[in-house]
């Protein structure tokens, strides 16, 4: 119980800005054990909307919770990649469509990655897409290396 | 039968060649006996990773060829070393942890068995720094060893079958168990990894026969739990009773790390074993005033209960990371004019320690890398001078140029001693870092860590070397340098010939007392894994090494895989050409003479 309530202060403190549009985008009501499998394509019936699409702050709050949830411990600062592969080079094993990337932060995925939908609320996972998204090279600039 | 009395061979000649020799001092020592085999981690109990054999030596090591090579098939870091029993060989994976049993009695040296684990994927994202394993344990016709996902198994080792399988670690608190295990008698002695998630360190000794938990002893927290038990334990500098619990705000030991993932050593006569803990949890000091104790520690103990008789720390009220998991070599050194039962550790903090292993007392500290945190140890209080410039914390941004890295001194690629030069072989970096560390907060099972810490090159602008140490005097003899961190263990050997491997893919040897270079060969990615040594069933000499680029700079290096199209990163910044020279790729090596004579 303590931790859980610990949790939702930090996500409060987090989010002192954006707070107040908390209510507002929980998910469409799915029963995604049965449409979603981790790793898999999900069927276009589970398509999720990102309802702060755009909003700037919604990005910059969603790097806020990238550490505080201590995602860069195992993606790196800026998301480049550590333990955990970059989530910075505009390529996604689980799809990159904001919907997608949702579906892993609330399912998480094999080989390592938590499964947060039993922790943070959909609006801070939006947050934390909008921040991903807003890392996305506008174009594929890493595929070649020279020396 | 046979096992039982090849295992004795291998203790008798770990223990006996201490003593003697060193007493003796000034004759030149010649090689001790040796069986061919490689039936532990550290070669022996003392961890010397010395190999008496004598038919590879300075004057025909140009004669080196490769022999076998063998791929495992898997990607991740191979850190740690294969194993000679008989007439196989043993080889561990990372993650998955397969392991194979090599005949080495036919051509190509076919396998006589695999096992293939059932091991827990999610344990790849709880392990902090790729998903190494540090290899098996050999005793009795049994093979011990540990799965990345908290389990420790011993397999017949005639025929591979499971014998028992213990969960020992806890992967939702952050548990990982990358470390090799080491049996003493009836007890298996495993640690837990996890100083990057906020775990509260232990050892635990298990029945050998069973895998039954017989006893936990842990690294923070009161003294029934730390199992320092009144009149056994008797540290040389600390005095009072929970000393790893006072030394902690509040109950911040309950996640304090100091982890267990590095080499242990044992010492029959004293029936001591030796290891060194990990980093405080978290990486921002100011969240746990206090020495912390014994996070960075050796710690001594009874393996039959674990009981602690005492412990040191290296690094009071860490920094830097600056985990102490480094091996603890034992070996009698003339220190001063006295011979003495010494313990000698390269710390990642830059100095290496000699200590008197019965009591714990400090009898040198000298730094044998670039040092600049602490301007000395203080050999009466056993306390480092600090540096006050180069401390860090949440409230101090960014401090520069601290020397050496978190990457230390030197990491868990571990030393070796040769008898004969009595000097140490060392794998060293030689690198700065600049330091931020954040607040962060404890979520279990996620990375417990908050901080940005870029490396650059120390002075002379390599990133290594490969040096030989003289540690009763606190003098380095000799040095290789190389462009990247050297993270392979060493070899020395009886014929006088030191072996490693290094960051971009080459195996070398040379001369143990000059250090001239006599042999290298591309071996297809870097090399972080550890040489051994052994008798072939053809009566000849070989040695073996995995390569297999990873650990710390399979995270950090950036583009040196290429197996996942969706995980592109850019060059490091202190290294940015690595990825010339190397990418993943896990093969096990066998080296031998060519036939002409």
């Amino acid at each position: 119980m303590t931790a859980i309530r610990t949790l939702a202060g930090l996500i409060v403190l987090c989010l002192a800005g954006g707070a107040a549009q908390a209510q507002r985008s929980a998910p469409p009501a799915i029963n995604y054990d049965q449409h979603v499998d981790a790793g898999g394509t999900p069927p276009p019936a589970g398509t999720l909307e990102n309802p702060l699409k755009g909003d700037k702050q919604a990005a910059e709050d969603g790097g806020k919770l990238f550490s505080s949830f201590n995602c860069d411990g195992c993606h790196g600062g800026g998301a480049l990649g550590a333990e955990g592969p970059s989530l910075a080079d505009g390529r996604w094993k689980y799809g990159g469509t904001d919907g997608e990337i949702y579906h892993s932060i609330f399912y998480g995925r094999p080989r390592g990655m938590p499964a947060w939908g039993g922790t943070l609320p959909p609006d801070a996972i939006w947050r934390l897409v909008s921040y991903l998204k807003s890392q996305e090279p506008k174009r594929d600039t890493l595929s070649t290396t020279s020396w | 039968m046979k096992s039982i009395s090849g295992l004795s061979v291998a203790l008798a000649a770990a223990l006996s060649f201490g003593g003697g020799n060193a007493a003796k001092g000034q004759s030149q020592p010649s090689a001790p006996h040796d069986d061919g085999q490689w039936t532990m981690p550290g070669k022996d109990y003392a961890s010397t990773r010395f190999s008496g054999l004598t038919q590879i030596t300075a004057g025909n090591a140009k004669r080196l060829r490769p022999m076998w090579s063998f791929s495992t098939g898997v990607l991740g870091g191979h850190e740690g070393q294969p194993l000679v029993v008989g007439n196989t060989m043993y080889v561990v994976t990372p993650y998955p942890n397969v392991v194979y049993a090599f005949d080495l009695t036919k051509e190509g040296y076919p396998l006589r068995w695999k096992y293939r684990p059932d091991v827990n994927g999610a344990a790849i994202g709880i392990a902090c720094c790729d998903v190494v394993n540090r290899g098996a344990f050999y005793a009795n016709g049994r093979l011990f060893y540990n799965l990345l996902d908290g389990h420790t198994v011993a397999l017949d080792a005639a025929t591979g079958k499971e014998i028992w399988k213990t969960k020992v670690a806890d992967l939702n608190r952050g548990e990982t168990t990358p470390m090799a295990p080491l049996v003493v008698k009836d007890r298996v002695i495993v640690g837990t990894s996890g100083g990057e998630f906020g775990v509260r360190g232990w050892v635990k000794g298990l029945d050998v026969r069973t895998g039954n938990l017989v006893w936990t002893g842990y690294s923070t927290g009161p003294d029934a739990e730390v199992l320092a038990k009144p009149g056994t334990f008797k540290p040389y500098y600390e005095k009072g009773t929970d000393l790893a619990q006072n030394s902690w705000p509040g109950d911040t030991w309950k996640n304090g790390g100091a982890p267990v993932w590095g080499w242990m050593s044992y010492d029959a006569e004293l029936d001591l074993i030796y290891y060194g803990t990990g980093n405080p949890a978290p990486w921002n000091t100011e969240q746990r005033p206090g020495e912390n104790r014994w996070a960075t520690s050796v710690m001594a103990r009874r393996p039959q209960d674990g009981a602690l008789r005492w412990a040191y720390q290296f690094t009071p009220a860490d920094n830097w990371d600056f985990d102490s998991t480094q091996e603890m070599i034992l070996t009698d050194l003339t220190v001063k004019g006295k011979p003495r039962k010494a313990l000698v550790h390269f710390d990642k903090n830059g100095f290496v320690y000699t200590m008197d292993r019965a009591t714990g007392e400090l009898l040198l500290a000298e730094p044998y890398v670039q040092v600049n945190w602490a301007r000395r140890i203080d050999l009466e209080t056993g306390k480092p001078e600090v540096d006050s410039s180069k401390t860090t914390g949440a409230s101090k941004g960014t401090v520069k140029d601290i020397c050496p890295t978190l990457e230390g001194g030197k990491n868990q690629q571990p030393a070796a001693f040769s008898p004969i030069t009595r000097l140490f072989y060392v794998s060293t970096s030689n690198m700065c870092m600049d330091y931020s560390v954040a607040n962060v907060s404890y979520i279990a099972g996620t990375p417990y860590i908050g901080a940005a810490t870029p490396y650059k090159a120390g002075p002379g602008g390599n990133l290594g070397a490969f040096i030989a140490y003289d540690a009763a005097r606190g003098k380095k003899v000799w040095e290789i340098k190389e462009p990247y961190p050297v993270w392979s263990g060493a070899l020395a050997t009886g014929g006088g010939v030191v072996f490693y491997g290094t960051l971009d893919g080459w195996f070398k040897a040379a001369d143990a007392r000059s250090g001239k270079l006599l042999y290298k060969f591309k071996v297809g990615s870097g090399v972080i894994g550890n040489p051994i040594s052994f008798k072939g069933p053809d009566g000849k000499q070989y040695i073996a090494l995995y390569a297999g680029f990873g650990g710390d700079w399979g995270l950090l290096s950036g583009d040196v895989r290429s197996d996942d199209p969706d995980d592109i990163r850019p060059p490091a910044s202190f290294m940015p050409d690595i990825a010339r020279h190397t990418s993943q790729g896990g093969i096990v090596w066998v080296f031998g003479l060519g036939d002409s004579q």
